[in-house]
């Protein structure tokens, strides 16, 4: 260093030929004044980016005898590496060695694996293996400089082997994957040209010919710390438009790449674009492109744009939003960093639904939307009412969300697919972690078992903090009755609180164990159990009494919920050729709810007689499905993918209705068997600017005895690099569905049931979409608008008597269609330390029951606007974000008015009336979110790179104590009707903290 | 970006249109038609809930209103108190009838059907002896025994829906037990609808002694589904007739069978 800081620079060339450059190393007089000579093949000015060989001449051998002499530089395997020829003239060869180190630092200036490729080959006979031992161990430049130091004299003429292995270039990749995990750098460091902060990144290292052209490359894109596949990645080459994506295992086919050395660009949300550049001696199947967390690279914008984003529209498909887990915490949270609560925050997906963690997308229900985790189908994914999602964000590795027109590959719904891949585990080394926040305890493991064998357990648990409290109470004393009106001759009444006992929790285990027996093949095991139980139950001692013969009243209510999810999947996937992909999955779901809602009343009279009423509901639904299904992948083309799969599905769905503990109302028990197959092809026309996806899926559903047709396509257009036209059109059926039963008083709840295609028939909706989008390297905008028709909606309700003929309870059920469109707008800044995104959502989704009116009446996930803002910023250790979001009110029917019929025994009965459907509206839904992180660091403060470890969140759900109502409860006692508003969240903070070890 | 949320902005503003609340001004009917009687019927109106609500100009003591059966058309005459009638149209067996008028400026309807009088209405006594209990007696020395409950029969071979009630007629009555402080039951109390072709009466649902009348109504299964409510439920909401279109209430067919009964003192 101290010699390098005295040298003066003296650089011009002398002459040029064949590649030779000819420069002088410090001025006449400094000892270490070298004229030396470069030669580089190419001749291209990134020459100080090669591997690079250092050439000590023979004693007194002036540099153009050491460079005619040299054959090294012709053997093809040092094609394009850059050899400099130092002279053995003047001065002893140990000064000349002394020198070589500054010479290095200077020429190599910038060259982030110059300590790896770096050679010196000494000629001088007189230098021996001790000297060099010496010079190592005496001068850490030297050490550092080279790495690794040839002497001639050590060299055999007829076997140059020894020396081709000491002189190999190594790759970038293997030297930065020993950084595991992800790293902060601080932005604060001076030093601009410091190796740590510029330089990470994959560097060209080939500088040859090419020698395959237009070939078929495959391979695998995979998290370069833990090894995980990468699910739908983007493959690019370079300059070009010829592109591709990972499938669900990361395995991916690029056709026609135009030369074996040219240039990939990778790119996958939450992660570094990352640039390969190919050699033909990289392999051109099994080729593995290993991708860094982007957060290892806060301060390399300059050298590739790095997208900050945490969801993200996908430009090159219609109606899809990416997310990964990674990046969510970022996002404001109500305890959990939760997936399907962060893609409520982009425009078609329904923000207002706090008590939902299933996504209301475009018009759509939340069983209308299929969730598939690892190949099975979740029917149920909410944990406290909704409040958090069944899905734990540490054993998730990818989520995609198709919002409409999806391929034929999925099926059995109507509106949309989340598609969430879980983690595989880390491959590479065993590590924990564990979030802590007030509502939950979140602990999670990654063990590798040898190098075939990954999996990964995550557990979560609720305890009663402050928080699920407060969520629990939103059922209780938390809510504002009041009362509307009475009856005339009806005694008064009042608010009372009741008192709730809290014994309720939720948990959930995912575990994933990945078994890899060749590069091929992959097996994995994927479990997924979680439990609801909510215990709602009231047991006041004495009431304010009631009436004028009531002296005393007591009341308990039992309220107690359970319900839970479990789903297994055993699946094997191959990669059969590069060219064919297929995997076979064997899966079981189930889901199960079992609801006592019941009341004992026991009124005591003056003389202590008691009397003891029992009433209320009794509400079991279990849903059962085994499938088995095979997915193949077929590349046919550069132009053309096929894909093509058959499944089958059994299954086996009960609900039964009860009232007073004795009549049951509804008992069902429905079995059907469901199979088919599918056909699709991605097909690319016009210089790959038009994408074409076309397909067909038949189900043969035997139930009703038909086979159902649903032909798809989809198309996107781009005009040119920035914009893109989209559409879609397609049919879709749905024959488990999950029924509303509508219940005015203590507000509508859902089952699951199988279509009989009669009382409960197979719906169906057609889709019809159209966008355009616009996105530069930082900002998309983007607009889509949808409209699609649905026939065959089931609700139940007992609010419609049997006519004079008879109807039994039974059939109770009504059909009817509806519609949905809407138009919705986003615009996203991708890049910067301020990024982030407005979305808009103008949305209509309207039904039509005959039994409800003669007309279409708003479905009851209508919302008319929807506007979410979210922005997140980014300040050294810091990550801020924002959101609001306002939805206008989603529609209800309410108790109107009282009636009263006489009996034929002389009693009265007191009735009611309702508003027409859905007519009256909900306040507007509004909130606003903060959240802050902090990123916690080991090592020593003041590095400028050091890991993250975790990080503390503080969040604010709903800042400003917004008062949003979820739906309003009635209460008829003793000829009087109290309304009571159940509210969602009011202003609620939280504390996370999150940690790893790896 | 700066367009699109004053786009925003405009649609906030005018996207609070919708009413709060909304009543509509249904008419209600209460109408048990049964063989032998002048067609008639009641027509009232419901108490909102909310007090700002506006009411239908319609005088609900003039309506129009127009039954039809058996192809003939006949317009009711109004009694006032909302009730109308029709003293030219006696009501029948096995009849249809569809009733139709203009309320609040929707068209309300009706229909409904008069079944066919029990057939074959038989019990199993015609009288039976209950022992007086009272706070004063005490327990009868050696205990008592208790009659064996009334059967009533009938036939129903297409299982339809009939409904006892059973009512003391005496204009004094007389109670069997001492019934303290608690209020005196009612002299009226009825059997749950059945579709089979029994019931019986238990001993100790007769709360006085004197005659009863026993009347089996063939009622219609909307009727019949009244008593099948929950009143914590919503099926409060439940209108009780659904054959009637744009209005709420009752309206039904039904024919009755009678038979006697005398509670005498053992």
């Amino acid at each position: 260093m101290r010699l390098f800081l005295g040298f003066i620079l003296l650089t011009f060339c002398v002459y040029t030929l064949d590649g030779q450059q000819r420069y002088e190393f410090n001025r006449l007089g400094s000892e270490c004044n070298l004229k030396y000579l470069v030669y580089n093949v190419m001749q291209d000015k990134m020459a100080y980016k090669r591997p690079f060989v250092f050439v000590v001449g023979k004693p007194h051998e002036t540099i153009d005898r050491t460079f005619m002499d040299d054959t090294l530089r012709t053997l093809p395997q040092f094609y394009g590496y850059t050899f400099v020829y130092v002279p053995n003239e003047g001065g002893t060869i140990q000064d000349k060695v002394s020198c070589l180190p500054a010479m290095v630092s200077w020429l190599t200036q910038g060259y982030k694996s110059r300590n790896n490729n770096v050679f010196l080959f000494i000629k001088d006979q007189g230098v021996s293996t001790a000297d060099i031992q010496m010079m190592q161990e005496s001068m850490v430049s030297f050490k550092n400089a080279f790495r690794s130091a040839v002497l001639a004299a050590d060299i055999v003429p007829s076997n140059t082997s020894g020396l081709l292995e000491s002189f190999k270039a190594t790759s970038v990749e293997e030297e930065a994957e020993k950084e595991v995990g992800n790293f902060y750098i601080d932005e604060n460091a001076d030093d601009p040209a410091d190796p740590g902060i510029s330089s990470i990144g994959t560097v060209k290292s080939y500088f040859g010919p090419p020698s395959s052209y237009n070939y078929t490359l495959s391979g695998m894109i995979r998290d370069r710390s833990s090894g995980e596949a990468l699910p739908f990645a983007t493959i690019l080459v370079k300059g070009s438009s010829i592109a591709t994506q990972s499938n669900v295992d990361g395995y991916f086919t690029l056709f026609k790449v135009p030369t074996d050395t040219s240039t990939l660009v990778i790119s996958y949300i939450g992660y570094a674009n990352e640039e390969v550049f190919l050699t033909p001696t990289l392999p051109k199947q099994n080729f593995v492109v290993l991708l860094s967390p982007a957060s290892a690279l806060l301060k390399t914008v300059t050298i590739a744009a790095t997208k900050e984003d945490v969801v993200i529209s996908k430009r090159e498909d219609i109606s899809v939003i990416k997310m990964t887990p990674k990046k969510l915490e970022q996002l404001p949270n109500l305890g959990e960093r939760d997936i399907m609560r962060s893609f409520q925050l982009m425009p078609g997906v329904s923000a207002s639904n706090e008590s939902s963690s299933g996504l209301y997308v475009r018009g759509g229900t939340p069983d209308q939307n299929l969730v598939l985790y690892d190949g099975f189908t979740v029917y149920q994914v909410d944990h406290l009412y909704g409040f958090y999602s069944a899905f734990n964000a540490n054993a998730l590795k990818d989520v995609q969300l198709y919002k409409g027109g999806f391929e034929s590959r999925f099926g059995g719904r109507l509106s949309s697919v989340t598609e969430i891949t879980a983690k595989d585990g880390n491959q590479k080394k065993f590590n924990y972690g564990t979030d802590i926040s007030l509502l939950s305890l979140n602990v999670w493991a990654e063990i590798p078992m040898g190098e075939k064998i990954s999996s990964i357990i995550t557990f979560r648990k609720s305890y009663k903090g402050p928080l699920y409290n407060k969520i629990f109470d939103k059922f209780n004393s938390d809510n504002t009755s009041s009362m509307v009106t009475q009856t005339p001759g009806g005694p008064g009444g009042g608010r009372f609180t009741q008192n709730t006992k809290v014994t309720s929790y939720f948990y959930d285990v995912n575990g994933k164990f990945t078994y890899r027996p060749t590069a091929k093949d992959v097996v994995s095991l994927s479990i997924f159990n979680g439990t609801d139980k909510l215990d709602n139950s009231i047991d006041n001692g004495d009431l304010p009494s009631f009436g004028d013969f009531t002296p005393s009243f007591s009341f308990s209510a039992t309220d107690l919920t359970q319900y839970g999810n479990f789903g297994t999947s055993l699946k094997w996937s191959r990669k059969w050729s590069p060219k064919l992909y297929g995997n076979t999955l064997v899966s079981y779901s189930n889901f199960f709810s079992n609801r006592d809602r019941s009341q004992e009343m026991i009124r005591t009279n003056s003389s202590g007689e008691s009397t003891t009423t029992n009433n209320g509901i009794f509400e079991n639904n279990n849903l059962k499905d085994v499938s088995i299904k095979s997915d193949y992948q077929w590349d046919v083309g550069s132009f053309s993918q096929v894909q093509f799969g058959a499944y089958a599905t059994q299954y086996d769905i009960k609900y039964t209705y009860a009232q007073n503990d004795t009549a049951t109302v509804l008992d069902r028990h429905d079995r059907s068997f469901l199979g088919g197959g599918y056909l699709q092809s991605r097909t690319k026309f016009f210089k790959d600017k038009l994408h074409l996806l076309p397909g067909i899926r038949l189900s043969y559903y035997e139930q009703s005895d038909k086979v159902y047709y649903e032909p798809r396509a989809s198309l996107n257009y781009s005009i040119d690099d920035r914009f893109t036209l989209k559409g879609a059109i397609g049919k879709y059926y749905q024959f488990a569905n999950r029924v509303t039963r509508e219940d005015i008083l203590s507000g509508s709840k859902e089952f699951w049931l199988l279509s009989d295609g009669d009382a409960v028939p197979v719906s169906s909706a057609i889709h019809y979409i159209a966008g355009i989008s616009y996105e530069t390297n930082q900002w998309v905008v983007s607009t889509e608008a949808y409209y699609k028709t649905i026939h065959g909606l089931t609700e139940y309700s007992l609010r419609f008597n049997p006519s004079p003929q008879g109807v039994s309870y039974q059939e109770n059920f009504y059909s009817g269609n509806g519609y949905a469109r809407g138009i919705e707008f986003l615009l996203q800044r991708k890049l910067g330390n301020l990024n982030g995104w407005i979305s808009y959502t103008l949305g209509e989704a309207r039904n039509h029951f005959d039994v409800y009116s003669t007309d279409y009446f708003p479905a009851n996930q209508d919302v008319r606007h929807e506007f979410k803002i979210v922005g997140l910023y980014k300040l050294k250790r810091w990550d801020f974000s924002a959101s609001w979001v306002y939805a206008s009110g989603r529609p209800y029917t309410a108790p109107s008015g009282a009636y009263t019929v006489t009996l034929l025994d002389g009693n009265t009965a007191d009735y009611f009336t309702v508003t027409s459907k859905n007519s009256v509206r909900l306040p507007d839904y509004h909130r606003m979110d903060l959240s802050v992180n902090y990123k916690l660091l080991a090592g020593i403060q003041g590095d400028h790179k050091r890991r993250e470890i975790g990080y503390i969140g503080f969040s604010i759900f709903n800042v400003y104590n917004r008062t949003n109502l979820w739906y309003k409860q009635y209460t008829i006692e003793d000829l009087q009707i109290v309304e009571t508003n159940i509210n969602y969240l009011g202003f609620t903070p939280n504390i996370t903290l999150s940690l790893k070890h790896w | 970006m700066r367009a699109l949320l004053l786009l925003s902005v405009l649609f906030f503003y005018s996207c609070n249109d919708e009413g709060k609340t909304e009543f509509t001004d249904w008419a209600i009917i209460e109408s048990y038609i049964r063989p032998g009687d002048y067609f008639n019927i009641k027509v009232t109106r419901q108490l909102p809930f909310s007090s700002d609500v506006v009411y239908s100009m319609d005088d609900i003591n003039n309506l129009t209103i127009s039954v039809t059966c058996n192809d003939t058309v006949y317009y009711l005459t109004p009694l006032g108190e909302g009730a109308y009638i029709d003293s030219s149209l006696i009501v029948t067996e096995n009849t249809e009838y569809y009733l139709s008028f203009h309320f609040n400026g929707l068209a309300v309807s009706a229909f409904t059907y008069i079944p066919a009088k029990p057939n074959n209405f038989s019990q199993s006594a015609t009288s039976i002896s209950l022992t007086r209990i009272d706070s004063t007696s005490g327990f009868p020395i050696g205990g008592f025994t208790m009659p064996d409950p009334v059967e009533l029969t009938w036939d129903n071979p297409e299982n339809d829906y009939y409904l006892a009630i059973v009512e003391n007629v005496e204009s004094v009555l007389d109670p069997i037990r001492d019934f303290g402080d608690n209020t005196p039951p009612s002299n009226i109390f009825r059997k749950s609808p059945t579709t089979l072709a029994a019931t019986e009466i238990r001993t100790q649902e007769f709360q006085y002694y004197g005659t009863h009348r026993i009347i089996l109504y063939h009622v219609l299964p909307d009727y019949a589904a009244l008593y099948n409510e929950n009143t914590t439920s919503s099926q409060n909401l439940t209108n009780p007739s659904s054959s009637i279109g744009n209005g709420y209430g009752i309206f039904t067919g039904l024919n009755a069978d009678t038979l006697y009964i005398e509670v005498k003192e053992q």
